[in-house]
């Protein structure tokens, strides 16, 4: 019989699912007889096609297994199953308690960065039109590899517009900063300049006012928080503000619109709007047709998002025009990037409008809950596996009673998704009520909790349901084998032999270690960052902001006379404030993007930055406005062994390097140093006054600072502070992750040593028999304090090395992964978590140990 | 006779059953009941019938021999009982009445 003419093996699998056992040998005896019969009258083919009918056939009431025996409704049952847990549960509330708050903590972290994953994953979704709008990007050489920038030529968007009949809509959109001024209230503000489609293609809706007053070059528009800043809970509209471009040009707008509060997952924003066209009153120089000038961004809306491709490949013309105009901005391709995924893509595309601040939580939250939860499992199950010694009898009475091995799985699985459920029930409120607003509060994502999305409630039950069985399936199988018989004698020994229980013990261990050693390790570098030297003194140094030359003028005339002042400089851009990207051009006509600062001969010295190599600018020197200062970084980036005298092309000019100054830290410690060039500052160029104060007086020349402003510009608030601050968001966001990870690590430290404590705590009780004996035959300490130690000595061994290097490795890649400059990890961390490990341990086992000793043998022994 | 209610293909089957003697299992009762009525009919309505059969007290069965063409399982031959042989009895008798009653019958439709 050659292996063809078999039947098909399928529906034999559907038969002995389905049908009585008893009838299945004569049946399938049947079905092969036939199915022979077939292939002698038939093809093959139709033989085995209706061999499988004739099964399907068989799948009447009468031959199908009884999956219900009893006839009466199990609805009983299941009233003593959740009977019987209900007592286990209070009659051991520790171990209880436990189980319960652990995976309910668990849950709540599950919960709390589900939340986040969904508010993570809606932004900027809520606009209508998100399928059919694209931001211009384009891609440029550097050194070989192609960026991409998210800003675009100034001319594009209108010469698009009429080039392309697909194009529905282009917005252009500029950032500046001004001064806004209502009555007594002058601010400081961030203005949009766009155009009137911006509220067409963007769906946010206005609370009062019209859309399409944007049309109109005197209407400003307003975001709810501005309106309340400006105007309390009032309607502004028609209310009149005045906006200061400038010391010499300010206009009035009145008040069109106000919007409605931001959807929270949000990221295109504004605080105010004007058309577009105002820009060219802002700034007189602004020409909207100059190819080598770009604006902060182009935004288009396609009639159909397909036609997408078919413009990029027609945007060749464009290239060519602005390739000429801008050597320095050779533009390699144009490319739309949509709306819909902008947000995760926004970390690739440079200076774009779109940013992405949480790319660091979509990779660590889901790690810190998956984290959670495992511990949480490994707990429940070791507990389970243990507490299952004190059920042994009741498992024995049902098994005799009738019940076979699913009825008990099925009993314990129902118990153990009903603690689950207890335990969702209890993290849900955690969640709600503790952990999401402490999360809202110190991090400042707005999100909440969407009752109403049935997506929360989904990935509740999924939660719930896994959970429930990966936690509850290993004990219960385990618990389920028994035999009532063996239970009876007393004959079980059980939990000390087998091999699992030991290796989830030994998992559970390595996890705590792991835990252990991050928090450890996460503090530690956290000092490290707050000692780490900026490179430059921050200390007794000010800053202030100035407009233009005049007022730097001025204001260095007024602070000069004070003793206290050691040096002032003025500079175009200021560390930690302002710098600009500039563009190189290598001898060898290649491009290099570096960051620039404009500064004045004074700059590196009050700031102490180090010059190692060559000079400083010199005052007034017509050939120093030709020389450029680098960081050791460019010269090594740029593989100059001679840095001296080697020069560069910057906006076609001619540069050539005449000193080398000292790394130092322009942003925070999240970021890398950057290659930076320093160019020679013309007094007209002046933004930033900086000085430097002798020590102690920091307080009375800020305040120096601040009244002399006040004197000379009592319209424009003052801009200026402590050099210490520059980097405030940065120790800021810092301390939140110290202290997001601190809490997450004492949660876990937490979880961990209750789940030790629980395990623990049960192999002594279920031994006090035992203890009871020994101490009447005269078991000292020493005796009892070995006898419960020696168990867990080789685990704990084995846990220690395996969990040291995972541990060291694991806060070492999460480290790397958050910092540009992680601290240097030595073993030193590890250590120490090991050894608070071991001391966790050693506290769960002696309060143990002291039970056992205070324990009346006799109460011991008559335990049953 | 109120008590055993037997539908007209169970009492072919038992029928095929009690003609079929020691033949008489599951592939030969299908392929005799197949010829005799001229359609074809599955397994699984067989199979139900007899084990309705079966649980009346119509039918009892026991495992026969294994062939190779069966891959090795067993047949199981059915034998109908006293029991049955008497209802089938019965209910030819009652037919055969009826049909003596037939032409008398059809006379008197005829006449109408």
């Amino acid at each position: 019989m050659n292996r063809i003419s078999k039947p098909p093996q399928w529906p034999l699998r559907v038969m002995r699912f389905f049908v009585k056992e008893q009838y299945i040998e004569e049946l399938e005896g049947d079905l092969e007889e036939i199915f022979h019969d077939d292939i002698e009258r038939y093809t093959i083919h139709r033989a085995r096609w209706r061999y499988s009918w004739q099964v399907l056939k068989l799948l009447r009431p009468m031959l199908l297994k009884n999956f219900n025996p009893q006839s009466v409704t199990p609805l009983p049952m299941f009233r003593n199953y959740f009977k019987t847990s209900f007592r286990s549960l209070v009659k051991n509330p520790l171990t209880a308690f436990i189980n319960v708050f652990g995976l309910a903590v668990a849950i709540g972290i599950c919960l709390l960065v589900y939340t986040f994953m969904e508010y993570d994953k809606r932004i900027d979704q809520f606009h209508v039109n998100k399928d059919e709008i694209f931001l211009a990007t384009f891609f440029a050489d550097r050194e070989g590899e192609m960026l991409q920038y998210g800003f675009a030529p100034r001319p594009l968007g209108d010469l698009m517009k009429e080039d392309f009949q697909q194009i529905k809509h282009v917005c252009r959109l500029e950032d500046r900063s001004v001064v806004i001024k209502y009555e007594e209230n002058v601010f400081h503000e961030s203005i949009r300049y766009v155009d009137p489609t911006f509220l067409q293609m963007f769906t946010f809706p206005l609370k009062w006012g019209v859309p399409s007053s944007l049309n109109d070059l005197n209407s400003i528009i307003l975001s709810e928080t501005m309106s309340v800043k400006y105007f309390g809970d009032e309607n502004p509209v028609g209310r009149e503000m005045t906006v200061i471009f400038n010391d010499q040009v300010k206009k009035a707008f009145v008040v069109a619109g106000v919007a409605n509060a931001f959807p929270k997952s949000r990221d295109l924003e504004f605080n105010f709007l004007v058309n577009f066209k105002n820009i060219e009153i802002a700034d007189p120089s602004y020409d909207l047709n100059d190819w080598s000038e770009f604006s902060n961004a182009t935004l288009v809306q396609l009639h159909h998002a397909s036609d997408v491709t078919s413009i990029e490949t027609q945007m060749a013309k464009y290239k060519t025009l602005q390739n000429d105009a801008q050597p320095d901005w050779q533009v390699a391709s144009f490319k739309f990037e949509p709306l819909t995924t902008m947000h995760a893509r926004a970390a690739n595309i440079r200076d774009a409008i779109f940013h992405d601040y949480n790319l660091e939580g979509r990779i660590g939250m889901p790690i810190i809950a998956l984290f959670m939860i495992m511990l949480a499992c490994f707990n429940y199950i070791n507990i389970a596996i243990v507490s299952a010694s004190k059920r042994l009898k009741e498992i024995g009475v049902r098994k005799v009673i009738g019940a076979n091995r699913m009825r008990v799985i099925v009993q314990f699985l129902t118990e153990n998704v009903v603690v689950t459920f207890f335990a969702l029930v209890v993290g849900f409120i955690l969640c709600a009520f503790i952990f999401l607003p402490w999360f809202v509060q110190f991090t400042g994502w707005e999100l909440e909790l969407q009752y109403l999305d049935k997506n929360i409630w989904i990935f509740l039950l999924v939660l719930l349901l896994v959970t429930g069985m990966v936690s509850g399936i290993y004990p219960v199988l385990y618990i389920s084998k028994f035999e009532a018989v063996k239970i009876f004698k007393g004959s079980l020994r059980f939990g000390r032999k087998n091999p699992l229980t030991k290796i989830f013990l030994c998992i559970q261990m390595v996890l705590a270690c792991i835990t252990i050693t991050a928090a450890v390790v996460f503090v530690q570098n956290n000092d490290f960052q707050n000692d780490r030297s900026w490179g430059y003194q921050q200390d007794n140094m000010l800053f202030v902001s100035v407009p233009d030359k005049t007022a730097y003028d001025k204001m260095n005339a007024a602070i000069t006379p004070y003793k206290d002042v050691e040096r002032i400089t003025g500079s175009r851009h200021h560390v930690g404030k302002d710098n600009a990207i500039a563009v190189l051009k290598t001898e060898m006509n290649q491009h290099v993007e570096v960051t620039q600062f404009v500064v004045d001969e004074n700059y590196f010295e009050t700031l102490k930055i180090p010059v190692v190599e060559g000079r400083n600018f010199r005052k007034n020197s017509e050939n120093d406005k030709r020389a450029l200062v680098v960081n050791e970084l460019f010269v090594k980036n740029m593989n100059l062994p001679k840095p001296l005298g080697v020069t560069f092309g910057l906006d076609s000019v001619q540069y050539e390097i005449v000193g080398v100054v000292k790394d130092f830290h322009a942003n925070d410690f999240f970021r890398a140093i950057e290659p930076t060039i320093f160019r020679l500052a013309d007094e007209n160029e002046f933004r930033y006054l900086s000085l430097r104060v002798a020590e102690g007086s920091e307080k009375e020349m800020y305040q120096a600072l601040q009244t002399h402003w006040m004197k000379l510009y009592p319209e424009i608030p003052f801009q200026g502070g402590y050099q210490e601050d520059v980097m405030g968001s940065y120790f800021n966001s810092v301390d939140k992750s110290e202290q997001f990870n601190g809490v997450i690590a004492a949660i876990a430290i937490m979880l961990a040593s209750l789940g030790l404590y629980g395990l623990v705590r049960l192999n002594v009780s279920g031994r006090t028999r035992e203890f009871s004996i020994r101490k009447t035959l005269g078991a000292n300490i020493k005796n009892i304090a070995w006898v419960i130690v020696n168990q867990y000595v080789v685990l704990t061994m084995i846990a220690l090395v395996i969990g040291a290097p995972v541990s060291y490795l694991f806060t070492k890649a999460y480290l790397d992964m958050l910092f540009a400059y992680p601290m240097p990890m030595g073993i030193s961390g590890s250590l120490i978590g090991l050894l608070l490990l071991v001391f966790v341990l050693l506290a769960v086992v002696s309060t143990q140990i002291k039970k056992v000793l205070k324990a009346n043998p006799v109460e011991g022994l008559k335990v049953d | 006779m109120k008590k055993t209610k037997l539908g007209e293909f169970e009492e072919l089957v038992l029928l095929v059953v009690g003609a079929l003697g020691e033949e008489a299992y599951g592939v030969e009762i299908k392929r005799e009941l197949e010829t005799r009525l001229d359609e074809t009919l599955s397994v699984g309505s067989i199979q139900s019938a007899l084990k309705r059969l079966e649980e009346k007290g119509f039918l009892t069965s026991e495992f026969g021999e294994a062939t190779q063409k069966r891959g090795g399982k067993r047949k199981r031959i059915y034998t109908i009982t006293a029991y049955a042989h008497r209802t089938l009895a019965e209910l030819k008798a009652i037919r055969a009445d009826l049909w003596k009653s037939m032409p008398k019958l059809s006379h008197a439709l005829k006449a109408i």
